[in-house]
């Protein structure tokens, strides 16, 4: 072992280690397995040094440091655990005791504490105080353990705070809080959420918000990250609060947006105890937000969830086993073969899931009107996307990127882990420019912001370009040019209200970068000009792509959107992204699954749903919820003859299906996962199905078997995965992409102030809250009362 | 309010932190005590939560949240003061106008803070009602001061 200029060695407990310089003892000996006890420390952030239950003894120092804030130098001699040290952090902990209650400590009844707490048994095993919750996990309790501390040789100091139960989500209870600070630098530091301080002095310090307001009006945004790294249960999710130590913790990939998070989930028993970091990994828990954190679990063990599958008899849904409810279906979907017959799956369920459905839909159903709830109005959109706006952004790309150029977007809300990462990059001092229609929370982390008029997306990214354009490369291509003459600039700028400076500002800045990183929100591109968008970000890039590092990152609201298409279930595409209309891609698939498939173009998902009765289509299976209204009124329902949901709940939807398949979510189902950034992703199935439901691709055998249809497996996520590897590549590989260049657009129309009008596609842009369409607010009704005091508006 | 706020905050470069502070003096200065309104506008200058800048302000014992009333008492628990039942003194005040340290009465005739030390430790216990300090206090007297106020 020698010491050079990038790593030192030092003996820690006599054990030499080798680390980095600047490391301090405390990652030193961690990364050597060597056990030094903290309380305040948090993995991957500042080192904060107020517990003081870290020190050390340095040979020939001074003192005893703490080995969080002191870096390892070389040839340093450090003991971790003498007897002198040992009654030091004793005294320490013993004072951080005598304001928290320690009944506990002295306990006869400790050790079944965990395991009895909260029996309803009137016999003599009951035990358990009133003080904590019971997740038992308390770290306190391990530093107890350790410091083999048996007494507090200081009065209790109850402080007597009254809980707080007022917010969604978690409950206060701030007599448990040892002001670690944990809690309060996770929410400034990491998450810039930046709700929590530590207010008042001396004994009445204590987390709090402004004027003692509540969380939620102090404009919390639910991430949870202070309920994962709080160790002493001050700050618990009402999730699981109550529901015992957790005997499992599986890790599995969070599905309801396109960022593809790691999750944890406990259970015990096979029950939901929260998602969350797993025992003992409180000091470097999975960053989550609302949605994970909290909704994930809310939904799944959700009161209101259909387990059982229903058919109407007599008008009435009733509820049946599974064999007579898949005879049911398979008869009668028998009779609609063809192109009668569609399938609209969602981009919240795994590639397997969404592969098996659009297998069924064509080799089956023959037909190939398989689309996603919230897919692109128009389905060339999802091609251009897959050729146009590569290479993708990573997410680590945006902290690399020396400026952000973040487009219409409400990161906060729709993707929180991204905007985490712009807020980030705004503190480390890069150029974010912000340019949206709307102010949203991430404008207060922008360098440069821009209002544009509504729906003038398009508009705005039009006149950036020329700009852009005029600045980065003398000869213009021709066409190009006559379009963004000096006036039609002003027109430009006219028709969505910017001011010349403003651009001047975002052009400058763009010029000057290196590393360019451009987040766009998929809204963009569901404006009816959204093939022009992609050209227009392809071009941006192209222009920057010469001289400097320039990625886009497309905000997808809805997981596996990119995914789900790449597994075929697009209208026009096959899996692997081929065409239906390409007669070669047609021939492979025929004998990949020794079918004769259609060769007619599938209907997206909002033509289907207009197209019902006209002698389109007459028989729907839908994999979630689509709303009754717009296109599929419910006129239009009763003209439709069968429908099959498959769905978690019961929605207005159920009261026109035939058949009621009850799925599993995304936390009982195993499978895989795309995300915007083109990794995949794993789910594992970290919860048992709820009552008989069932995963969609099982379902999809069942339904297959009882049609008589061979090559389907049993449904399980890792045959399905095997049969998808064995023929195509997900993420598919974008091989041989032409050259890039310039693209001509359409020049965006400045004067009809209408001509920007949205299309959906049954999908609210403004609820990001949505579960394979069923929106979450009516289901949980914490997230309700969230947006009904409206979280958005607190900035 | 809000107005006399921005006259403040605009003396002060947008973002610089260390100028905190100095804020919060003026603004208390201006209005009396730290309203919400002046916590929302300091936050939007400086870039600072408004949970931060209330931490920083509840630190200090100079920064008062609440509207100050027209006398103001303070009532000293200081060693001497505190030997001689200053801690009477402070619970009877609470039970004859209703309000502890740092509050202000509803009808804001009274304010009452809490104080280590008024200098005249020999006359303990004392408080004081706006310039005036009133030595060897009891109850019963204390009682009676208060009437004369209004």
């Amino acid at each position: 072992m020698r010491q050079d200029k990038t790593h030192i060695t030092a003996l820690i407990d006599g054990e030499p280690v080798r680390v980095r310089r600047g490391d301090t003892i405390l990652d030193a000996a961690r990364k050597e397995g060597i056990y030094i006890p903290t309380l305040c420390y948090l993995e991957g952030m500042k080192s904060y040094g107020g517990c003081r239950l870290c020190l050390i003894d340095i040979k020939g120092g001074r003192g005893f440091p703490a080995a969080c804030t002191t870096p390892l130098e070389p040839g340093m001699e450090i003991r971790t655990k003498t007897p002198e040290l040992q009654t030091l952090r004793r005294n320490i902990l013993e004072m951080t005791l005598s304001e928290h209650p320690y009944t506990c400590l002295v306990c006869a009844d400790k050790k079944e504490c965990g395991e009895f707490m909260h029996s309803t048994r009137k016999a003599g095993t009951i035990t358990g105080c009133n003080f904590c919750t019971s997740n038992g996990d308390c770290e306190l309790q391990d530093l107890i353990d350790y410091l083999e501390l048996d007494d507090v040789r200081y009065p209790i100091s109850y402080r007597g705070i009254p809980p707080v139960k007022s917010n969604p989500f978690y409950d206060l209870d701030y007599n448990l809080c040892v002001h670690c600070g944990r809690c309060v630098r996770i929410c400034n530091e990491e998450r810039n959420s930046n709700v929590l301080a530590f207010v008042e002095r001396g004994n009445s310090t204590i987390v709090g918000t402004a004027f003692g307001e509540s969380q939620t009006s102090a404009g919390c945004e639910f991430c949870g990250a202070c309920v994962d790294v709080c160790p002493t249960g001050s700050i618990s999710g009402k999730l699981g609060k109550w529901a015992g130590p957790p005997s499992r913790s599986v890790k599995t990939t969070c599905t309801l947006c396109s960022v593809g998070c790691s999750m944890n989930v406990n259970t015990r028993a096979g029950k939901l105890v929260d998602v969350g970091p797993a025992p003992g990994g409180r000091m470097d828990p999975p960053q989550l937000c609302i949605k994970g954190k909290f909704l994930a679990g809310d939904i799944t063990e959700h009161p209101d969830r259909i387990t059982v599958p229903m058919i109407r008899k007599n008008g009435r849904m009733v509820e049946v086993d599974w064999d007579e409810a898949i005879r049911v279906a398979a008869e009668n979907l028998a009779a609609w073969r063809g192109n009668g017959f569609g399938i609209i799956g969602s981009a919240q369920d795994t590639l397997e899931e969404n592969y098996s459905l659009q297998k069924f839909t064509r080799a089956v159903m023959n037909s190939n009107n398989i689309d996603l709830i919230s897919s692109f109005p128009d389905p060339r959109l999802q091609e251009e996307i897959a050729s146009h706006l590569q290479p993708k952004g990573r997410l680590e790309d945006i902290l690399k990127a020396d400026t952000l150029l973040v487009l219409g977007t409400d990161a906060s809300v729709s993707h929180p882990l991204v905007e985490n990462r712009i807020r980030k990059a705004y503190n480390a001092g890069r150029k974010v420019l912000y340019a949206n229609s709307e102010a949203t929370r991430t404008s207060l982390f922008s360098t440069v912001e821009i209002n544009y008029s509504k729906c003038k997306d398009y508009n705005f990214l039009f006149v950036l370009l020329a700009e852009l354009a005029r600045e980065t490369i003398s000869g213009l291509p021709a066409g190009f040019a006559k379009q963004v003459k000096e006036s039609l600039l002003i027109s430009g700028l006219k028709s969505c209200s910017v001011k010349k400076d403003d651009l001047q500002a975002f052009v400058k800045a763009l010029v000057k970068s290196r590393s360019l990183c451009i987040i766009v929100d998929e809204s963009l591109l569901r404006d009816v000009s959204g093939l022009q968008t992609i050209k227009a970000l392809a071009n941006i890039r192209f222009l920057k792509a010469e001289k400097s590092n320039c990625r886009i990152m497309l905000l997808g609201n809805e997981g596996n959107l990119m995914g789900a298409a790449m597994a075929g279930a697009h209208p026009y595409l096959l899996p692997g992204l081929d065409p239906v209309s390409d007669d070669k891609a047609l021939l492979k698939w025929n004998k990949n699954w020794d079918v004769k498939l259609s060769d007619v173009r599938g209907l997206p998902c909002n033509e289907m749903l207009s197209n019902i009765g006209r002698d389109g289509i007459s028989a729907l299976m839908i994999a979630g919820d689509v709303p009754v209204s717009g296109n599929l009124g419910k006129a239009s329902l009763k003209k439709l003859k069968f429908m099959v949901q498959l769905n978690m709940f019961s929605t207005e939807l159920t009261d026109h299906a035939n058949v009621f398949l009850p799925v599993t979510g995304f936390l009982e189902n195993d499978g895989h996962f795309l995300t915007l950034d083109g990794k995949i992703q794993r789910l594992h199935r970290a919860v048992p199905p709820q009552g008989k439901s069932r995963s969609v691709s099982e379902i999809i055998s069942l339904l297959a078997g009882a049609m008589k249809a061979d090559g389907f497996s049993t449904g399980r996520a890792g045959a399905v995965w095997k049969e998808i590897g064995s023929s195509i590549k997900i993420p598919v590989p974008q091989n041989g992409s032409p050259k890039p260049r310039f693209e001509l657009m359409k020049p965006p129309d400045s004067r009809n102030a209408g001509s920007g009008k949205k299309s959906g596609s049954g999908k609210n842009h403004q609820d990001h809250y949505r579960y394979r369409g069923n929106r979450l607010s009516d289901l949980v009704t914490d997230l309700q009362a969230l947006l009904e005091s409206g979280m958005k508006e607190k900035v | 309010m809000a107005v006399s706020i921005i006259a403040i905050t605009s003396k002060y470069a947008p973002g610089d932190k260390s100028n905190l502070i100095a804020i919060l003096q003026d603004a208390q200065k201006k209005v009396g005590y730290i309203t919400p309104e002046a916590v929302d506008k300091i936050s939007g200058h400086l870039n600072i939560s408004r949970s931060q800048i209330y931490g920083v302000a509840s630190f200090y014992s100079q920064f008062k949240f609440n509207p100050p009333g027209r006398n103001s008492i303070k009532i000293c628990l200081g060693t001497a003061c505190h030997v001689q039942g200053g801690d009477f003194l402070l619970n009877a005040l609470n039970s004859e106008i209703g309000i502890s340290p740092n509050e202000t009465t509803e009808d804001e005739k009274f304010d009452l803070d809490r104080v280590a030390c008024l200098g005249c430790c020999a006359l303990a216990p004392v408080i004081m009602v706006n310039d005036a300090i009133f030595s060897n206090m009891s109850v019963v007297k204390m009682k009676d001061l208060l009437d004369l106020y209004e």
